[in-house]
């Protein structure tokens, strides 16, 4: 047996700062990776160039191209059209959805790459939970989660499967079938999926985008502060609307209701947005409106209006996604000081509506085209993301709230569809590497201007990308000096020559779990296959068994944010290394246990 | 439906005039009722509106406000009066107080000054000098209460819509011509005109209101959405904008009530 070298201490050392450091996290953990990667070629334990390979690596490049596919569809609202019959039949409840996404995830994992079906429905997870209002930290590690899971479904599922039918040639072992490992997978997901919807609310943090955006806000709340008028409500006129009565305008609701018609649609199917104030109401008309509770409902009771429980025919039209409500503040020397809004001309150049002025405690919302703004009067504007970005951009006000603005390309939804298709071609027929594939998907939809190459860019998220890269330099040192082979040799070492099935297996599962969480799964496959075989082969047990185990235990990577998918959602989902330590934790022990247990009552 | 003032000359026949028209009309004549009204509702001796509404300002009334806040209490009535329309109001200062309202029928009774002295003799029983002086008199205070408050001259034929002479068309002739006048389209009131009078009568209640705190508080309403312009002095702001808050709670009329403190006032408001 190989002995302990100073190269290999220097690489335990190193491995355990880095779970330090992402335990306590003093420094973010994409920091610790960039830490990482420089501390290991100045320590000389890998050569320089491999301490940057990781940016080159084939994981690394299909995530940045993956994510730019993904990026692609959900602008062309391919996903949201994929995810609207999913939603459809989970309805509005947050176990529901999580299920029926995890599921879908979990089925797309099967047969591709965890972390392309992952990245994939990242951008229509933080649809869902901004149209739903579900904290998003609710919603993605247990779907993440089911992604990882979902690659045991199928021997082509993750890599360490896909290998596993090699590293076995050597010995003579009969190879495994494509759907051999599917009652392993499918007892892996159900319980996956089933310790989030009993435990999920225990183990998971309610972080949300609301908190998010509070954190760059003015210390006032925005609902506090304009009375619930952020919210848009709407209306429908009946049919004899017009019979009998003096016609009523836009303006007249404004001035009568103080409430603010933002949209309207006549049969058939005419809609306009921010109508102009003499713009006549006609029966069988929707509209959406805001105001406070009480001035829409006296409007709906005074002019014989139905009130809606909620947005039905504007839903998607007006929906988070589109448009919403923004504050933005009168900055010192901008030219509105001393300006009202209708000398402004604001609604009429840009198109937004403003709802109310804040100004000294007091929120305004009579006649207030007709106020002459100060510094510091906070104005609540409605509009469409893209009109209030404009307005944004004219620097006459300072946004106090983030515009959450993404121009939609439905139009282009074909190409990016079609980009999708020949890189899931090249990869499933011509079996070409994942990374050439789905860069060229990614290429095609800039080419194709599906997206411009400054949107791919900022598409990408670089904490997960320097998270990956910082840590594959890790793996290599781990495998280069030895130090795993050496960890390996130990641990089976000592478990001596004749120990029950159950026990070898399970300690083979804990083995991997622990390889798997620094060096990568494929990395501590190629490392242990060979190994845990000749283990089994002396101790009598089965080594199908034995191969079949580590390649399933290298999945099972949750206690930690580096794997590729965990490390992909961490960032949208705002956790911390602890939230994976508390869920994935649990979800760890569970899935040597049940993957034990199946292995033994089925397989043996 | 339409809201008819009648300014008169003193001893001009215009009472007889004003009556005559609402009794045709079927409409509502009001005149000095409307000072008892306020000297009831603001617990103000009647003898001092008489004097605000008859006397042109003193020096003292120009520091106090004394002078304007009681004929802001006489609008407050009298807009009171005239929000459901179908009213005649002959009085000093009718078409001043409700100047701001279109499609009030503003007529001005002329007599010849022979005839009001003759009036004036058998009213009063003075000689023909003492007569002509008396008549001299009030008609130079009036001219200098509407100047001094308002800026115009009440023998303005320009200020109304029709100017009679009651010597040869008499108040039977008279009646029948504002009677014509008052059902031309220009002066009928559609509900949109009766929310204006309602809102104008709104404000003037609020605006009487909060006149011992702040005399140069504006106030507008519509559709009884309610702004209260205040001078924005802040050592005053918070004692005033709780006692606009706690005047406002009483008014049903209000639906929503905002001050603004500092900000110009619109013209021509309570």
């Amino acid at each position: 047996m190989e002995q302990l070298t100073t190269e290999m201490i220097m690489v335990m050392a190193m491995i355990c700062v880095a779970v330090f450091l992402f335990i306590v996290e003093w420094i973010r953990v994409d920091v610790v990776a960039i830490l990482v990667m420089v501390a290991l070629p100045l320590l000389k334990l890998v050569s320089p160039q491999e301490a940057f390979v990781g940016f080159s690596s084939n994981a690394v490049i299909s995530i940045i191209a993956v994510i730019i596919i993904g990026a692609g569809l959900d602008k062309t609202g391919t996903i949201n059209r994929l995810v609207t019959p999913v939603l459809k039949i989970a309805g509005n409840s947050t176990s529901r959805i999580m299920i029926a996404i995890s599921i879908t995830v979990a089925a797309i994992s099967s047969f591709m790459q965890n972390i392309g079906a992952a990245a994939l429905f990242l951008p229509a997870i933080q649809r869902v939970s901004k149209k739903l209002n579900i904290p998003i930290s609710l919603l993605l590690m247990p779907i993440g989660f089911s992604a990882i899971l979902g690659g045991t479904l199928t021997l082509v599922g993750c890599s360490p499967l896909i290998l596993l039918n090699d590293l076995l040639a050597p010995f003579h072992l009969k190879p495994f079938n494509l759907f051999d490992v599917t009652p392993i997978g499918a007892a892996l997901v159900a319980c996956g999926i089933g310790y989030f919807v009993l435990f999920g609310r225990f183990v998971l943090p309610r972080q949300g985008p609301s908190e998010e955006t509070q954190d760059k806000e003015i210390p006032f709340s925005l609902t506090d502060s304009y009375e619930g008028m952020g919210e848009p409500r709407e209306l429908h006129t009946p049919e004899n609307f017009t019979h009998y009565r003096e016609p009523v305008t836009i303006e007249d609701v404004r001035r009568r209701y103080l409430v603010n018609v933002v949209a309207v649609r006549e049969p058939p199917r005419f809609t306009t947005f921010n109508p102009p104030g003499d713009m006549e109401l006609r029966d069988n008309m929707d509209l959406v409106v805001y105001g406070s509770e009480k001035n829409i409902e006296r409007l709906a009771e005074e002019e014989e209006m139905v009130l809606k429980p909620s947005l039905d025919v504007f839903k998607d039209a007006l929906s988070q996604e589109n448009s919403g409500t923004v504050e933005a503040v009168v900055a010192p020397r901008s030219a509105l000081v001393g300006k009202t809004l209708a000398q402004a001309k604001l609604a009429d150049h840009f198109l937004v509506t403003p709802l109310a002025i804040y100004r000294q405690g007091r929120t305004l919302v009579t006649e207030i085209s007709n106020v002459t703004l100060g510094v510091g009067d906070a104005i609540l504007f409605q509009g469409t993301w893209k009109r209030l970005k404009d307005l944004q951009n004219e620097k006459l006000l300072i946004f106090t709230t983030p515009i959450d603005m993404e121009e939609m390309k439905p139009e282009k939804a074909a190409f990016a569809a079609f980009w999708l298709v020949l890189a899931l071609t090249m990869v499933i027929v011509f079996k070409i590497q994942l990374s050439v594939c789905l860069m060229t998907g990614a290429l095609g939809m800039v080419i194709t201007r599906v997206l411009t190459i400054d949107e791919a860019y900022q598409s990408v998220d670089w904490r997960t990308i320097f998270l990956l890269a910082g840590l594959i330099p890790l793996g290599i040192a781990t495998e280069k000096t030895g130090a795993a082979a050496w960890i390996a040799h130990q641990v089976l070492g000592a478990l001596g020559g004749s120990v029950p099935q159950i026990v070898l297996l399970a300690v083979i599962g804990i083995l991997s779990t622990i390889f798997t969480l620094v060096i990568s799964n494929v990395g501590a496959t190629v490392l242990l296959v060979p190994l845990v075989v000749n283990m089994a082969l002396a101790a009598g047990s089965d080594p199908r068994m034995a191969a079949l185990v580590v390649g399933l235990a290298t999945s099972n990577s949750f206690i930690l944010p580096t794997h590729q998918v965990n490390a992909l959602y961490m960032g949208p989902g705002h956790y911390r290394s602890v939230d994976f330590m508390k869920a994935g934790g649990v979800l760890s022990v569970l899935f040597l246990v049940v993957m034990i247990g199946t292995i033994y009552l089925f397989y043996l | 439906m339409a809201v008819i003032t009648i300014s008169r000359g003193s001893y001009s026949k215009g009472k007889e005039v004003a009556e005559g028209v609402a009794a045709a009309l079927g409409y509502e004549c009001i005149s000095r009722d409307i000072l008892l009204e306020a000297s009831d509702r603001f617990n103000i001796p009647e003898i001092k509106l008489v004097h605000a509404i008859h006397d042109a300002p003193s020096i003292l009334d120009r520091f106090t406000h004394g002078q304007l806040s009681y004929i802001t209490q006489i609008q407050c009535a009298l807009m009171d009066r005239v929000k459901h329309g179908n009213v005649v109001y002959h009085g000093l200062a009718g078409h001043i107080l409700l100047q701001e309202i279109e499609k009030v029928l503003k007529v001005r009774i002329l007599a010849d000054p022979a005839l009001r002295v003759a009036v004036v003799r058998e009213r009063e029983q003075v000689s023909e000098k003492e007569a002509r002086r008396m008549i001299a008199k009030i008609d130079e205070e009036r001219r200098k209460w509407t100047r001094r408050l308002y800026g115009v001259d009440p023998w303005d034929s320009s200020l109304y819509d029709l100017v009679i002479c009651i010597d040869k068309i008499e108040v039977e002739g008279a009646v029948r011509l504002i009677c014509q006048a008052a059902s031309q389209e220009a002066f009928r009131l559609t509900e949109q005109d009766r929310q204006k009078l309602r809102d104008r009568a709104l404000s003037c209640k609020l605006r009487s209101a909060l006149l011992d705190l702040d005399p140069n508080v504006t106030v507008t309403s519509e559709y009884g959405n309610v702004l209260v312009f205040t001078r924005g002095d802040d050592r005053k702001a918070g004692r005033l904008e709780k006692k606009i808050l706690s005047v406002a709670e009483g008014m049903d009329e209000i639906n929503n009530i905002e001050i603004r403190p500092g900000e110009p006032k619109p013209s021509g408001d309570a």
